[in-house]
């Protein structure tokens, strides 16, 4: 086995048998399942008022049933309630989502009252409101002597209804189910490359920092050159997390496989496999562009905070595609989302945006690749030259332009 | 065989190693010996490879060294440098697995060291339960597990107790004895004097003197004769050929006169007092050094180079 894998397997071996890694990988799913089943919960044609009964006290027959037809896209019935006393033990019992207060004359009132059990579930309140609205508009005709079927006319006007082609028919619901779909899943693969590219990374520049601060890397520079070892402590790492995504996607299609069916959940059609594997694709280049100039930074600083200091390019670059979030999903092709999905600190998140919310042609995306792929083999010899010189100097904190100068010594 | 050619290593101002020469034969142990500061580190950092010269060579075995010759190699650093996480034995297969060393050859290996430093049962334990002395030998170990052909000690004695450096000499005089080259890097005098046969005694990158231990010690002898006696010695202060006495009741050194012959000396006390010892003092390394240092440098630089040694 070359000196490298045998460096590869240790670094690998004690990433994985760390704590931080275990429950990060363990908790990583739940956080996948939040953000792609969140929009489901949130949206309004969802179907989280299912089986949810709302009382009604006062009102008629007819009431009622305009009333069960408004909220029967939302799976909730409408029960009677003799009083409000009724009503507020029913709520109070876990028997009634809500119950609606209807006075005699409840059309001419101004406000009325809806009790409700949580006072969040506003899809709900704002069906029944939308209802009651109609009701006493088409009252109001009556007693003005209008045609109802007039004024329903008068009022009623399209809806819109957003589709993609080619996506056409797969979300589900309209356009702003679409739109917290794209969104949610794009917040947990942003959230995911950003955290794991970060922790890698810092914890690679760390462990550079301890082995150079313990003298270890002298004893290992003994039997090894310093690529060697550079190449083993990149490599164990980026394994446990390869292995961590593998663990990461396996559980949330198998939860989202077992669970989606009794939950009736609906995913966003933006969890697709192909879309996985972009994660998978853009994490790797991305992930050893990052550890190899952590890995050189480690080597020229002297202690973990001279790290941070060292590091904040770095930092910059991997909020950039969190805080111009909004930018990349509103207009994906504009120029600024175009130039960071070029630039190779930034590209690996925001190509991987740009795939989601609307693919670009495939050249732009295979010339992105390979601009990234080609910084990542830059990035490594220059670090390996950084690393080579700096592993071996102690004593003195150094700015940021003198370790980089470092690569151009021979 | 180690040799270094007029080997130079310059960080930007700083000459670090400035030419540098010295051979190191299998079967002997050739000692390293100056301050902090003076080039210990860099040489032996070039000898392992893991710097390059700025110019000159370093050989070994007559060949050029390569990055292969890392095998046959084996480095104790002063500094504790095991994973402090890592159990004894994983770390030591981990150490040879590196120098390419098989893992049933290498469990063998590890297990009789163990044992024979008595620290067998520590095996599954981690490095960090361990003492510094244990963590020491461990190192030790790690440093031998592969049967290297060189060896480089940088401070092996470091913080050891008594018994410990006795277990350590003792495992050096096996390799020297067993063809082995060996080179002994420190900063005191006293352990080199007790350790090596050969000597390159550096100073701020440059060789001060080299050679033979008893050749450099003859050579700059510096003529001083401790006596122990019973009478009345303070006539001796008084002798032509004395330049300069320290004198207890029962005891006294005389610092001999350039050019003059100890036998003199001890003519010129027979009858007076009654001679219970009489000894020709070999000077120290230590004496060596500071009064080479003290001539090629003004007092100051010479001073600068003492604090250094009694660090």
């Amino acid at each position: 086995m070359s000196k490298a894998l045998i460096i590869a397997k240790r670094e690998f071996l004690a990433t994985a048998a760390n704590k931080a890694f275990v429950v990060i990988t363990l908790l990583g799913p739940l956080l996948i399942l939040a953000l792609t089943v969140l929009p489901s919960v949130v949206s309004t044609s969802g179907v989280a008022s299912a089986g949810a009964v709302v009382a009604v006290v006062g009102g008629d027959g007819a009431t009622r049933i305009a009333l069960a037809a408004a909220l029967a896209p939302a799976k909730a019935a409408v029960e009677d309630a003799a009083d409000e006393a009724a009503a507020r033990a029913g709520i109070a019992s876990g028997r009634y989502a809500a119950a609606l207060l209807l006075p005699a004359g409840w059309t001419d009132a101004s406000t009325l009252r809806l009790l409700a059990k949580t006072g969040t579930d506003y899809a709900l309140y704002a069906r029944v409101e939308g209802s009651v609205a109609a009701m006493a508009r088409e009252a109001h005709a009556a007693a003005s002597g209008v045609d109802p079927a007039l004024v329903k006319r008068l009022l009623s006007a399209p809806g819109i209804d957003v589709a993609v082609p080619g996506k056409e028919g797969r979300g589900p619901g309209g356009g702003l189910d679409q739109y917290l779909g794209i969104l949610f899943t794009v917040l947990a693969f942003v959230m995911l490359m950003y955290m794991t590219v970060l922790l890698y990374g810092q914890l690679i520049g760390r462990s550079v920092i301890q082995e150079k601060s313990s003298k270890t890397v002298e004893f290992m520079l003994s039997s090894v050159s310093s690529r060697q070892l550079l190449a083993g402590k990149i490599l164990g790492p980026g394994l446990a997390g390869l292995l961590q995504y593998a663990f990461w996607i396996g559980v949330a299609a198998a939860g989202i496989g077992l669970l989606g069916p009794v939950l009736h959940l609906q995913l966003p059609p933006t969890l697709s496999s192909g879309n996985l594997l972009a994660l998978v694709a853009f994490f790797i280049p991305a992930y050893f562009l990052y550890s190899s100039i952590y890995a050189a930074l480690g080597a020229g600083a002297e202690d973990e905070q001279h790290l941070t200091q060292l590091a904040w390019p770095l930092m910059i670059c991997l909020m950039i595609p969190m805080v111009l979030l909004n930018l990349f999903l509103s207009n994906p092709n504009s120029a600024v989302s175009v130039f960071c999905s070029y630039f190779p600190l930034t590209s690996p998140i925001v190509m991987l945006i740009r795939v989601l919310v609307s693919p670009p042609a495939w050249w732009e995306l295979a010339a992105s690749y390979a601009i990234l792929l080609a910084s990542v083999w830059g990035a490594y010899v220059l670090a390996a030259k950084v690393f080579r010189i700096g592993i071996l100097m102690t004593g003195k904190r150094r700015k940021l332009g003198e370790i980089l100068r470092w690569a151009a010594i021979r | 065989m180690l040799e270094a050619f007029d080997v130079r290593k310059h960080y930007g101002e700083v000459r670090a190693v400035d030419g540098l020469s010295f051979a190191a034969v299998p079967g002997e142990i050739f000692g390293l010996i100056g301050p902090n500061g003076a080039g210990k580190s860099t040489t032996i950092r070039m000898a392992m490879n893991i710097i390059s010269p700025d110019s000159g060579e370093i050989r070994i075995n007559g060949r050029r060294l390569a990055e292969e010759d890392k095998a046959i190699v084996g480095y104790l650093p002063e500094e504790r440098g095991l994973y402090r996480k890592a159990k004894v034995e994983d770390m030591l297969l981990y150490l040879a697995a590196l120098k390419g060393c098989p893992a049933a050859r290498a469990r063998k290996g590890i297990d009789s060291w163990l044992e024979r430093f008595g620290i067998l049962e520590w095996k599954g334990r981690k490095i960090d339960e361990l003492s510094k002395g244990m963590a020491q030998k461990v190192q030790f170990i790690g440093a031998l597990v592969h049967s290297p052909r060189l060896v480089l000690f940088d401070e092996p004695f470091a913080g050891l107790d008594p018994v410990s450096q006795d277990t350590l000499l003792e495992a050096m005089l096996e390799l020297k004895a067993g063809g082995v080259t060996i080179l002994f890097s420190t900063h005191i005098m006293e352990h080199a004097e007790k350790v090596c046969e050969r000597i390159l005694l550096v100073h701020r990158g440059r060789e001060l003197v080299s050679g033979k231990l008893a050749e450099v010690k003859a050579r700059h002898g510096r003529n001083a004769v401790q006596i122990e006696y019973d009478g009345d010695a303070a006539f001796a202060q008084g002798l032509p050929f004395v330049e300069s006495v320290t004198r207890y009741p029962r005891w006294l050194e005389a610092q001999l006169k350039p050019g003059s012959d100890p036998d003199e000396l001890f003519r010129a006390l027979a009858g007076r007092v009654k001679v219970r010892r009489f000894e020709v003092v070999a000077p120290s390394l230590h004496k060596i050094f500071t009064s080479l240092v003290g001539e090629s440098r003004e007092g100051a630089d010479a001073e600068a180079a003492e604090g250094a040694i009694h660090e």
